[in-house]
C-alpha cells in the first residue's frame, strides 16, 4: 500500500501537471474559463483554510475580497495606479482591517460562534460601505475597470491563456505557503492551541500572536486572489466579491473538500464550480431558481454525510485501512 | 432636523418591538440548541410569502391568513429541525453554519422559482396620524403591540410552566438538565418550533409594512443575532432593551444619513460589544 502510494502519487500528480500545462492550447475557451475560475477560487479557499484548520473559522473572507479588490480597482480607475502596486496596497489594507479586528478578538478571547459571526458582520460592513459610496464604487451595479488592452504593466490581458498560467502559479504559491505553515513552528503551536487552548497558553505559547499571524497571511493571499479574479473579469460585482454569500461560498468550497488537507479546498472548489456550472448550463435556462435550490440541497446533504469533507473522508477511510493492516 | 430625529426616535421604538420578537426566537434557539439559526431571516421571508398567498391569492381574511402563516412557519421549522439541524447537533460548528447556509440557498431559490423576483405585498394602506409633528404609521403600531404582548406570553411560558422551566434549565446546563430527567431531544425540537412560530408572528406583523422579495430575509438574521449578543444570552429583558436600542439607532441614523450608515453603526456597536462587553447590556460577568 505504502510503496504503491510512493510511485502512484507522484505519477498521478506529474501527469495531471503535464495535462494542465498543455491543456489551454487545445481546450475550448469555455473550459479554459472554468479552469481559471477553479484555480483562482481554489487558491482563495486554500488561503481560507490556513486559518480554519486551526479552528479559527472565518465567515468574513468576503470583507477581505471586497477591500482588496475595490481598493485596487479604485486606485487604478481614479489615479491610474497599476494594479500590480494597487493589490499590494489593497492587500495590506485588508490585512490591517481583518487581522486588526481579528487581533482584538483573539486578545479578548472571542472564539467559536462569536468569532464566526463577528467576521460575518465584517463582511456585511464592507458590503454596506461599497453600497454607501456608490458614487465611486457603482454600488450594486458593479464597477468596470478602465480597459488598457493587453498590458502587463497594468495587469490586463485580453487573452485568457495569460490568466490561466497566472492563476495556476498563484494556486501553486498558496499550496507552497500551506506547506510552509505545515512545517513551521506555528503549526505545532496552533495544533496545541486547537487541542487545548488554556493548556497551550499556560505553557507560554503566544496564542494571540500566532493566530494573528495566520489570519494576516490568510487575508493577504485572499486579497491577492480576489484582485486576480477582478483583473480577469474586468468588472467588480459586490455580490461576488464582498457579500455574506461570497464569504460563505469560500467556506463551502474548503469545507466540502476537506479543510484539514492540502488538496481539500482544491477538490471542494472543483466540485462546487462543477456543480454550479452543471446546474446552470444544463438546467439553468429551463428551471430558473429550481437548479440553484437543488444545488443547495446537494450542499446540505454533503455537509451532513461528509462532515470532514470529501478528501478528508477518503483520507480517513484509507488511513483506517492502513492501520488495520499494520495491526 | 430635530423633527427628523424625533420621527426617527418614534419609528425606532415601534420598530424595536418587532425586532425584540425576532430576537427572542433566535435567543431561545441559540441558548437551547447552541446553534446559530442562519436561515432565520429566510424563515420570516417564507412566512411573509405565506401571508401573501393566503390573503391576496386565496382571498382568505387577513387575520386568518396570518394565523395560517404562523402554522406554515412552524411546519417549516419542524422540517428544518428534523432534516438539517438534528443530524448536525453534535457536528462541528462550521458544519452547522454551512448546512443552514445551504437552507438559505434552498429557501430563497424555491421562493424565486415559484413567485419570481418581483416585490409582492398586501396592498393595504393604513392611515398615518401625527402627534405634535411626529408622524406615526398605524401599520407600525401593530408589531410594537403584538411584540410586547407576545414577549409577555413567552416570559410567562418560560417562568410559569413545566416545559418553559425545562427549556430554561437546558439553557443553563444541558447535562444536568438531562440528568434530572428533562427530555432534551424533545426540548430541542420544541424550541426550534417555537422559534418558527415566533418567526411566523413576526412575519404576520411585518406583512402590512413590507413588500417582500426572495432575498428579503438576509438582514433579519444578523440583526437578530446582534440583539441576542447585546442583550445577553438567555436574557429576555436585556434582549428587549437591546432591540429598542438597535431600532432607535438604525432608524435615527437612517433618517439623518442613510439606511446603510444606520446598519453599519449597528454592526460596529455589535463588534465593540463582543470585544469589550461580551456578557451583554445587563449581563453580569461570570468568573471562571
Amino acid at each position: 500500500m505504502k510503496r504503491l502510494n510512493r510511485i502512484a502519487l507522484p505519477a498521478t500528480l506529474g501527469s495531471l501537471f503535464l495535462f494542465l500545462m498543455v491543456a489551454p492550447f487545445f481546450l475550448p475557451l469555455y473550459w479554459i474559463h472554468i479552469f481559471i475560475l477553479i484555480f483562482i477560487w481554489a487558491s482563495i479557499a486554500t488561503a481560507w483554510s490556513y486559518m480554519a484548520r486551526f479552528g479559527v473559522i472565518s465567515l468574513g473572507h468576503g470583507a477581505i475580497l471586497g477591500i482588496g479588490t475595490y481598493v485596487t480597482a479604485l486606485l487604478f480607475n481614479f489615479f491610474g495606479i497599476s494594479p500590480l502596486l494597487g493589490m499590494i496596497i489593497g492587500g495590506v489594507i485588508a490585512v490591517v482591517f481583518f487581522a486588526g479586528i481579528g487581533y482584538f478578538c483573539f486578545r479578548f478571547g472571542v472564539i467559536g460562534h462569536y468569532f464566526a459571526v463577528t467576521t460575518l458582520v465584517q463582511a456585511m460592513i464592507v458590503y454596506l460601505l461599497i453600497m454607501y459610496f456608490r458614487d465611486f464604487t457603482g454600488g450594486s451595479l458593479g464597477l468596470t475597470l478602465n480597459p488598457r488592452g493587453t498590458n502587463p504593466l497594468f495587469f490586463q490581458f485580453e487573452d485568457k491563456i495569460y490568466f490561466y498560467f497566472i492563476s495556476i502559479v498563484f494556486l501553486g504559491l498558496t499550496f507552497y505557503v500551506w506547506k510552509r505553515i505545515q512545517k513551521s513552528k506555528i503549526q505545532r503551536a496552533m495544533a496545541a492551541i486547537e487541542n487545548d487552548e488554556a493548556a497551550a497558553e499556560s505553557i507560554g505559547i503566544p496564542i494571540v500572536k500566532y493566530k494573528t499571524i495566520v489570519t494576516a497571511i490568510s487575508s493577504f493571499f485572499t486579497a491577492i486572489g480576489g484582485v486576480i479574479y477582478a483583473q480577469y473579469m474586468m468588472t467588480l460585482n459586490p455580490d461576488v466579491l464582498s457579500s455574506v454569500g461570497a464569504s460563505l461560498d469560500i467556506a463551502f468550497k474548503a469545507i466540502l473538500g476537506g479543510m484539514y488537507t492540502l488538496w481539500g479546498p482544491f477538490i471542494g472548489t472543483t466540485l462546487i464550480i462543477g456543480l454550479e456550472e452543471y446546474f446552470r448550463v444544463v438546467h439553468g435556462a429551463t428551471l430558473i431558481g429550481w437548479s440553484v435550490a437543488a444545488y443547495g440541497v446537494v450542499i446540505i446533504v454533503l455537509v451532513i454525510f461528509f462532515p470532514q469533507g470529501l478528501h478528508g473522508t477518503i483520507k480517513s477511510v484509507f488511513g483506517k485501512r492502513v492501520q488495520r493492516t499494520i495491526k | 432636523m430635530v423633527n427628523l430625529i424625533l420621527n426617527g426616535l418614534a419609528n425606532g421604538i415601534l420598530y424595536g418591538g418587532g425586532l425584540a420578537l425576532l430576537a427572542v426566537g433566535m435567543n431561545l434557539i441559540f441558548g437551547v440548541l447552541n446553534v446559530i439559526h442562519l436561515a432565520y431571516g429566510q424563515c420570516v421571508m417564507v412566512a411573509l410569502y405565506a401571508v401573501y398567498v393566503f390573503a391576496v391569492l386565496l382571498h382568505i381574511p387577513i387575520f386568518i391568513s396570518c394565523l395560517l402563516a404562523v402554522a406554515v412557519s412552524a411546519l417549516l421549522a419542524l422540517l428544518i429541525h428534523v432534516s438539517v439541524v438534528k443530524p448536525l447537533l453534535k457536528a462541528p460548528l462550521i458544519n452547522q453554519l454551512l448546512a443552514l447556509a445551504g437552507v438559505i440557498i434552498v429557501l430563497e431559490n424555491l421562493i424565486l422559482a415559484t413567485f419570481g423576483s418581483d416585490y409582492v405585498g398586501l396592498q393595504i394602506s393604513f392611515p398615518v396620524f401625527s402627534i405634535a409633528d411626529i408622524f406615526v404609521k398605524v401599520s407600525s403600531l401593530i408589531p410594537f403591540f403584538v411584540g410586547i404582548i407576545t414577549l409577555i406570553l413567552i416570559w410567562m411560558f418560560l417562568t410559569r410552566t413545566y416545559t418553559g422551566l425545562a427549556i430554561k434549565a437546558v439553557v443553563q446546563d444541558r447535562e444536568m438538565a438531562d440528568l434530572v430527567g428533562v427530555k432534551t431531544d424533545r426540548i430541542y425540537l420544541l424550541t426550534f418550533v417555537i422559534g418558527g412560530v415566533l418567526a411566523g408572528i413576526v412575519a404576520a406583523c411585518f406583512a402590512p409594512i413590507y413588500t417582500v422579495h426572495p432575498h428579503f430575509g438576509a438582514g433579519f438574521t444578523l440583526t437578530a443575532f446582534v440583539i441576542v449578543v447585546l442583550g445577553g444570552l438567555g436574557n429576555l429583558v436585556g434582549g428587549s432593551v437591546a432591540a429598542f436600542l438597535i431600532g432607535i439607532v438604525s432608524q435615527v441614523a437612517g433618517v439623518i444619513f442613510s439606511s446603510e450608515i444606520g446598519e453599519i453603526l449597528v454592526y460596529t456597536i455589535f463588534i465593540l460589544f463582543i470585544l469589550f462587553r461580551p456578557q451583554g447590556l445587563l449581563g453580569v460577568k461570570v468568573r471562571t
